[in-house]
Formats: structure tokens, sequence, C-alpha cells
């Protein structure tokens, strides 16, 4: 089966781990990349972290008892599915481009 | 100060009750404490702080609420207080304004806004049955053929079914709400 869309909630996550984050640094780092477009809220970010530690994509890293914050970080399947979900935007843009501005 | 208001709302005013909290706030009084019929607050600096109240899936004292509390406080969003209900929990969150000056918002995706509106309905549809039943039970009672008029089972039973009328309009406008996010998430993530 065709790997799914990510959303871009889970796009963002999954490319801002590549070094070690807590939520907080997360949703800041997200609104950096996007410009300030994407600002993800909590609730959203906790089910999405849960859904990739799940799929083994991220790792959550043993806690630092100083600051109590759980930091992550993306795995190898991870970086797998980021680098499938960007061929596969890549190819929308490709053809959005094709197809609207002429070949 | 310490300042105790006394007010009623139903399980289905929950953005009308958090209207009216953050409304106390920007006049200088956040919420410490919330039982089902009154309300605790401090005196603090007008609009120091932002409220957001959320229904939760199960207990506040679960495994999972209680990872999810620890998770908002690493956000900055502190839980006030929690109101358990039969299988779900009323939670009353709250962050400093200056760092949610646009309001907290818990859920930014359609998926969990779907997930969130979904528990509110199953909860909705208990409350239903639950006054449904105790109404018409009452009725039965108050109005059985071969036995005296009981007035006090009668009122009971118009109270439950008034209720119960409340709620099927408060759960029809959820509905509404959920089938509006559905197609929206077939369009849009």
């Amino acid at each position: 089966m065709p790997q799914l869309a990510l959303t871009e909630a889970v796009f963002y996550i999954l490319l801002s781990l590549q070094k070690p984050l807590h939520g907080y640094g997360i949703i800041q780092n997200v609104e950096e990349l996007s410009h300030g477009r994407v600002k993800l809220a909590a609730g959203t970010l906790y089910g999405a972290l849960n859904s990739l530690v799940e799929k083994g994509w991220i790792d959550a890293l043993p806690e630092n008892p100083e600051s109590r914050k759980k930091e992550y970080v993306i795995t190898s399947s991870g970086l797998n599915a980021l680098k499938d979900e960007l061929a596969r935007l890549s190819e929308l843009v490709d053809n959005g481009k094709r197809l609207l501005e002429g070949n | 100060m310490r300042r105790v208001i006394h007010k009623l709302f139903f399980i289905w005013q929950l953005e009308k009750e958090q209207a009216w909290i953050n409304e106390m706030a920007r006049h200088g009084y956040s919420l410490e404490h919330a039982g089902r019929l009154s309300f605790v607050f401090e005196e603090t600096d007008p609009g120091k702080y932002t409220y957001k109240s959320l229904f939760l899936k199960g207990s506040s004292y679960s495994e999972a609420n209680l990872k999810f509390f620890r998770f908002l406080e690493e956000m900055g969003i502190k839980v006030v207080c929690t109101i358990n209900y039969p299988g779900t929990c009323w939670v009353y969150t709250r962050g400093l304004t200056s760092d949610f000056p646009d309001g907290i918002e818990i859920y930014s995706d359609i998926d969990s806004r779907i997930n969130n509106l979904k528990v509110t309905i199953g909860y909705m549809i208990f409350v239903i049955m639950l006054t449904l039943l105790s109404g018409l039970f009452n009725l039965w009672i108050a109005l059985a053929p071969g036995r005296a008029f009981l007035p006090v089972n009668f009122t009971c039973a118009m109270l439950c079914l008034a209720l119960s009328v409340a709620a099927i309009i408060a759960t029809v406008r959820f509905v509404i709400q959920l089938s509006k996010l559905k197609k929206e998430r077939k369009i849009h993530e």
C-alpha cells in the first residue's frame, strides 16, 4: 500500500525533530519554519507525539530531571517517512506547476 | 481577596461558562476552584490569565489524563481544577494572557476537534437517556391509574423532561458542528 499523506502537523513535527526538542520547542520551531502560519495547539501536538512514538517514527528521550520536560527525536523510520512525504509533495508541486503554468 | 460565586451551568454550556470565567478574569478575578455549583475566584491583575475549559474522556485521575495535564503544564497551560462525571471529566485550564494573547486553543487540527466533539456528544446522549428515563418514570408514578395524583413526582418529571429537551437541543447543535467538521475534513486537514 502506498504511504498515505502526512498531516501538515506531523510533517512539521518530524522536520523539527532532527534535533532533540521538547514540546514547547517543537511548537516554536514549527511556527518559525512556517513563518507563523502553522500554530500547533498543545492537545494536537500531544496526540501527534503519542501516535508517532507508537509508530516508532520518533523516540522519547530519557527525562532530564532538572527541566522535567520530555524531549523527542526522529528515528530512522521517521526520517524515511519524511523523505517519502517530501517526494510525494514534490510530485504534487511539479504536476501543479506543469499543468497550471504550462510545460 | 477571595470571592465565591454560586452559579449553575449545564454540561452543554461549556462555552458560555468559559466566556463568563474569562470575563471575570478580565475584571481581575481569576478562577482558583470550581465545583458543580460554585466558583472560587482570587483577586489578581485584570486580564492576567486567560481560561480554557475542556471536556475529556475518562477520569481526571486516569494515567492518560494526568500525563496530558503534565504536558499542558510544560506548554504553560495550568490545570486549575477538574470535575469528574461518569466516564468523563470537565477540566478548567489557564495560561498567562501574555503567553496566549489570542486565547488558549487546545486543538488546532480538525481530527482532534472531531474526536473531542464525539466525547461531548457521547456524554450528552448519556445525559439525555438519564433525564428522559427519570422523567418518564416519575410521570408514570405521578399519573398511574388507580392511585392518587402525586404532585412531587409530577414536578420532578416535568423538570427532568425539560432538562432532557434542553439537552437534546444542545446535542443537535453539537451534531451539526460535527457534521460540518467532517465535511471540512474531506477537503482540508
